[in-house]
């Protein structure tokens, strides 16, 4: 039975506000199984984010491990923890977050550049640019390729942030409240296109929700509460 | 390894952010402004030094003791053959010189006893005792005369060549005697006793050369004409006091001299150093009186030269400090630069102070590059935050506005240095178009009494300034790109 794509193991999280110390996560055990859905509930303030920013080694665990395919990372030097978070995962948030001077192209193309140097890039960008474009047709932009953030509606932005996080085929995809700014028909649209995408690829996905209904699409779901795991 | 999202990344927020061009511009002035104004400054400093040392001895034997003769340190100096090739005796003295004038119609004459404040054809002056016959062996005196006319030519003045140091007598030439038709037109129109005839004329008055910027002070003078020199001693009256006295003796214009060194040029007169001693009171047909000398001046042998010339001054100074009284003060025996010493650190000193405040300049366009890409790393900390999650590494992020502030350094030194030789290489066609045009001279040509305003620019300062511009660039653009490199992921993300 292979490892799973990502794993907490008592993972806690303490933030140092003056000589006061805040738990916010106090001991975490998940683990996200590859093709595996998994949905976080739980009320504003439970950790459900920063659980998330732990498992992307966005940030640092006070205690605990992280691992990925069975290896613990959260320990590595911190340049090859972009690279593994580069490989392994994909993010999606909720307010896009794009660079408002690239294109959507641009921005989609970005996720190749990460890791790669300015010599091989010159060797590989006509290959990744076409990969970028068929993702870009299959979140429903192939007309919008040049486009600018700002010359695209909330949803078209999603889709982009959804190509985005998946072009470097990561293994799993960490979505924090990915339609927590959009409306609901567009929201509809978003969550059935990163559910297509899922299914198409064996995706493991990781999703921060306050949507019940969404929540109920995932294969399992984990609520939260002060910092630990309730069910 | 550089990652390719980093200078990507950086092109474009570059070209979309227009205030990025005000460190462009700033970088570009600076770079320009350094390199024309110390061009025109190295330039000024070139000529400058290169007059002064044309003006002057290779070495000078100075500081003897009072009453030293020149034959004792003139053997001292000539017994170190393998250095000295050629020496020559020189007297300073201060005095005036004063133009005698014809009498006209009651008209008084100036009696040499008499300073005559009402005209300003007179003047004090350093008097330079020389020996006619050894002084072009040390120094480039037969250059000045030469280069004398072309001064005056240049300002719309005609003057003649003198020709005292043609003369092929010897006798004459020692004491720089006027050709004889000449002093007696002189004499003639100053009224003076004359032969009937020019050719029954003996010229008699020894010749005394005027530095040709003295011409202000002495408009009208004409080979031959009188002049007085006067200088003062104040010996004891014996009754614990001491007394002016004033001693003169009639010379004859001789001529103007150019040596370039503007100080030189209008303080000084040369003349016999005979005619000077004996102004001093030294009688040349005693047998006992001294050759007297206040400074020696010394040619090395050409092969003496660089790294030799510091031991060969050491040489010359223990040589000729034995042959001195024994308990005197060291003499000393000193190269140009020495010899011009505090008017030469001058120079350098100002040359430094501009080089400060052109760096000053070169150190607000680096503000203004920190200034641009700090501001752009606050704004984009939501971008940095996304770079992070995509799996850029704090080193790329940080490249990202490293390689932004370095390519506004860079492009701004191109263009610094660009137009920056172009200025200095068209530099007086511009100054002439401006003063055609507007009537406003830029730089102006009278400051240093040149011509042209002179540039020196070398290949090794415009590298200098291209390499420390970019360098500065890379430095101040180094702080932000830390700040960027520094930055949170979560922090970033969150950042409102």
């Amino acid at each position: 039975m292979s490892p799973p794509v990502l794993q907490a193991k008592a993972l806690a999280k303490s933030y140092r506000l003056g000589k006061n110390e805040i738990p916010v996560l106090r001991g975490i055990d998940l683990s996200l199984a590859a093709g595996e859905t998994v949905a976080l509930l739980g009320a504003s303030g439970a950790g459900k984010s920063t659980l998330l920013h732990l498992l992307g080694l966005l940030d640092a665990p006070t205690a605990g491990e992280v691992h990925y395919d069975g290896e613990r990372v959260d320990q590595r030097p911190v340049g090859q923890r972009a690279t593994l978070r580069h490989r392994q995962v994909g993010f999606v948030f909720q307010f896009y977050h794009l660079i408002p001077e690239l294109t959507a192209l641009q921005n989609v193309l970005l996720a190749h550049m990460m890791a790669t140097s300015v010599w091989s890039w010159w060797g590989r960008r006509k290959r990744c640019r076409a990969e970028a474009q068929a993702l870009l047709e299959q979140v429903g932009l192939g007309e919008r390729l040049h486009h600018r953030p700002n010359e695209l509606s909330g949803g078209e932005r999603q889709r982009v942030a959804i190509a985005r996080a998946l072009l470097a085929q990561p293994k799993a995809v960490l979505a924090d409240e990915p339609t927590g700014n959009l409306d609901s028909n567009t929201a509809r649209d978003v969550v059935d296109l990163m559910f297509s995408i899922q299914r198409q690829r064996g995706l493991a996905f990781l999703l921060v929700t306050h949507d019940e209904k969404l929540a109920q699409r995932c294969h399992r779901v984990v609520r939260m509460q002060d910092g630990v795991v309730v069910s | 390894m550089i990652a390719a999202f980093s200078p990507f990344l950086a092109l474009r927020y570059l070209l979309t952010r227009r205030i990025n061009l005000l460190g462009v511009l700033g970088v570009m002035f600076a770079v320009w402004a350094i390199l024309l104004v110390d061009s025109v400054f190295a330039g000024f400093v070139t000529t400058i030094r290169s007059d002064v040392r044309n003006s002057t001895t290779q070495l000078l034997v100075t500081d003897l003791p009072h009453d030293t003769g020149y034959d004792a340190v003139r053997l001292a100096l000539e017994a170190e053959r393998d250095l000295v090739a050629a020496t020559a005796p020189r007297l300073r003295h201060h005095g005036m010189f004063q133009p005698r004038r014809a009498p006209r119609g009651g008209e008084r004459r100036v009696e040499s006893s008499q300073v005559d404040f009402d005209h300003t054809e007179n003047g004090f002056a350093i008097l330079l005792g020389i020996d006619p016959l050894r002084e072009p062996e040390v120094s480039g005196v037969r250059g000045w005369i030469d280069r004398a006319p072309t001064e005056f030519a240049e300002r719309g003045i005609d003057r003649p060549r003198a020709t005292v140091f043609d003369e092929s007598d010897p006798h004459r030439r020692e004491r720089l005697l006027v050709p004889d038709a000449a002093e007696w037109l002189a004499r003639k129109r100053a009224g003076l006793p004359i032969e009937p005839h020019s050719e029954d004329h003996r010229s008699a008055w020894p010749g005394a050369l005027l530095g040709w910027r003295r011409i202000r002070h002495a408009p009208q003078l004409n080979p031959g004409d009188p002049l007085d020199v006067v200088v003062a001693s104040f010996p004891s009256d014996g009754k614990g006091g001491a007394s002016l006295h004033t001693h003169s003796i009639p010379l004859a214009f001789a001529g103007w001299f150019a040596s370039g060194h503007r100080m030189f040029d209008e303080t000084t007169v040369l003349l016999p150093i005979e005619t000077l001693r004996t102004l001093l009171g030294h009688d040349p047909m005693d047998d006992g009186a001294i050759d007297l000398v206040t400074d020696v001046a010394v040619r090395l042998r050409d092969e003496v030269a660089g790294s030799g010339l510091v031991a060969a001054q050491q040489r010359l100074q223990a040589a000729v400090q034995k042959v001195l009284p024994q308990g005197s003060k060291p003499c000393l025996v000193v190269d140009w630069e020495q010899q011009n010493e505090v008017f030469l650190s001058a120079v350098a000193h100002e040359q430094g102070m501009m080089q400060f405040v052109l760096f000053v300049v070169m150190l607000v366009a680096a503000f203004v590059i920190y200034a641009t890409l700090h501001m752009m790393v606050t704004q984009k900390i939501k971008d940095i935050g996304i770079l992070s999650a995509l799996g850029g590494s704090p080193r790329a992020i940080g490249t990202v506005f490293l390689l932004g502030g370095v390519t506004i350094g860079t492009i701004g030194t191109l263009l610094g240095l660009g137009t920056g030789i172009v200025s200095a290489l068209y530099l007086n066609d511009a100054n002439d178009w401006f003063y055609a045009t507007f009537g406003l001279e830029l730089f102006p040509r009278r400051l240093f009494d040149l011509p042209r305003v002179p540039c020196d620019l070398s290949p090794s300062w415009i590298a200098k300034v291209g390499i420390g511009a970019l360098l500065l660039a890379l430095v101040v653009a180094w702080l932000p790109a830390r700040k960027a490199a520094r930055l949170h992921p979560v922090t970033a993300l969150s950042h409102e």
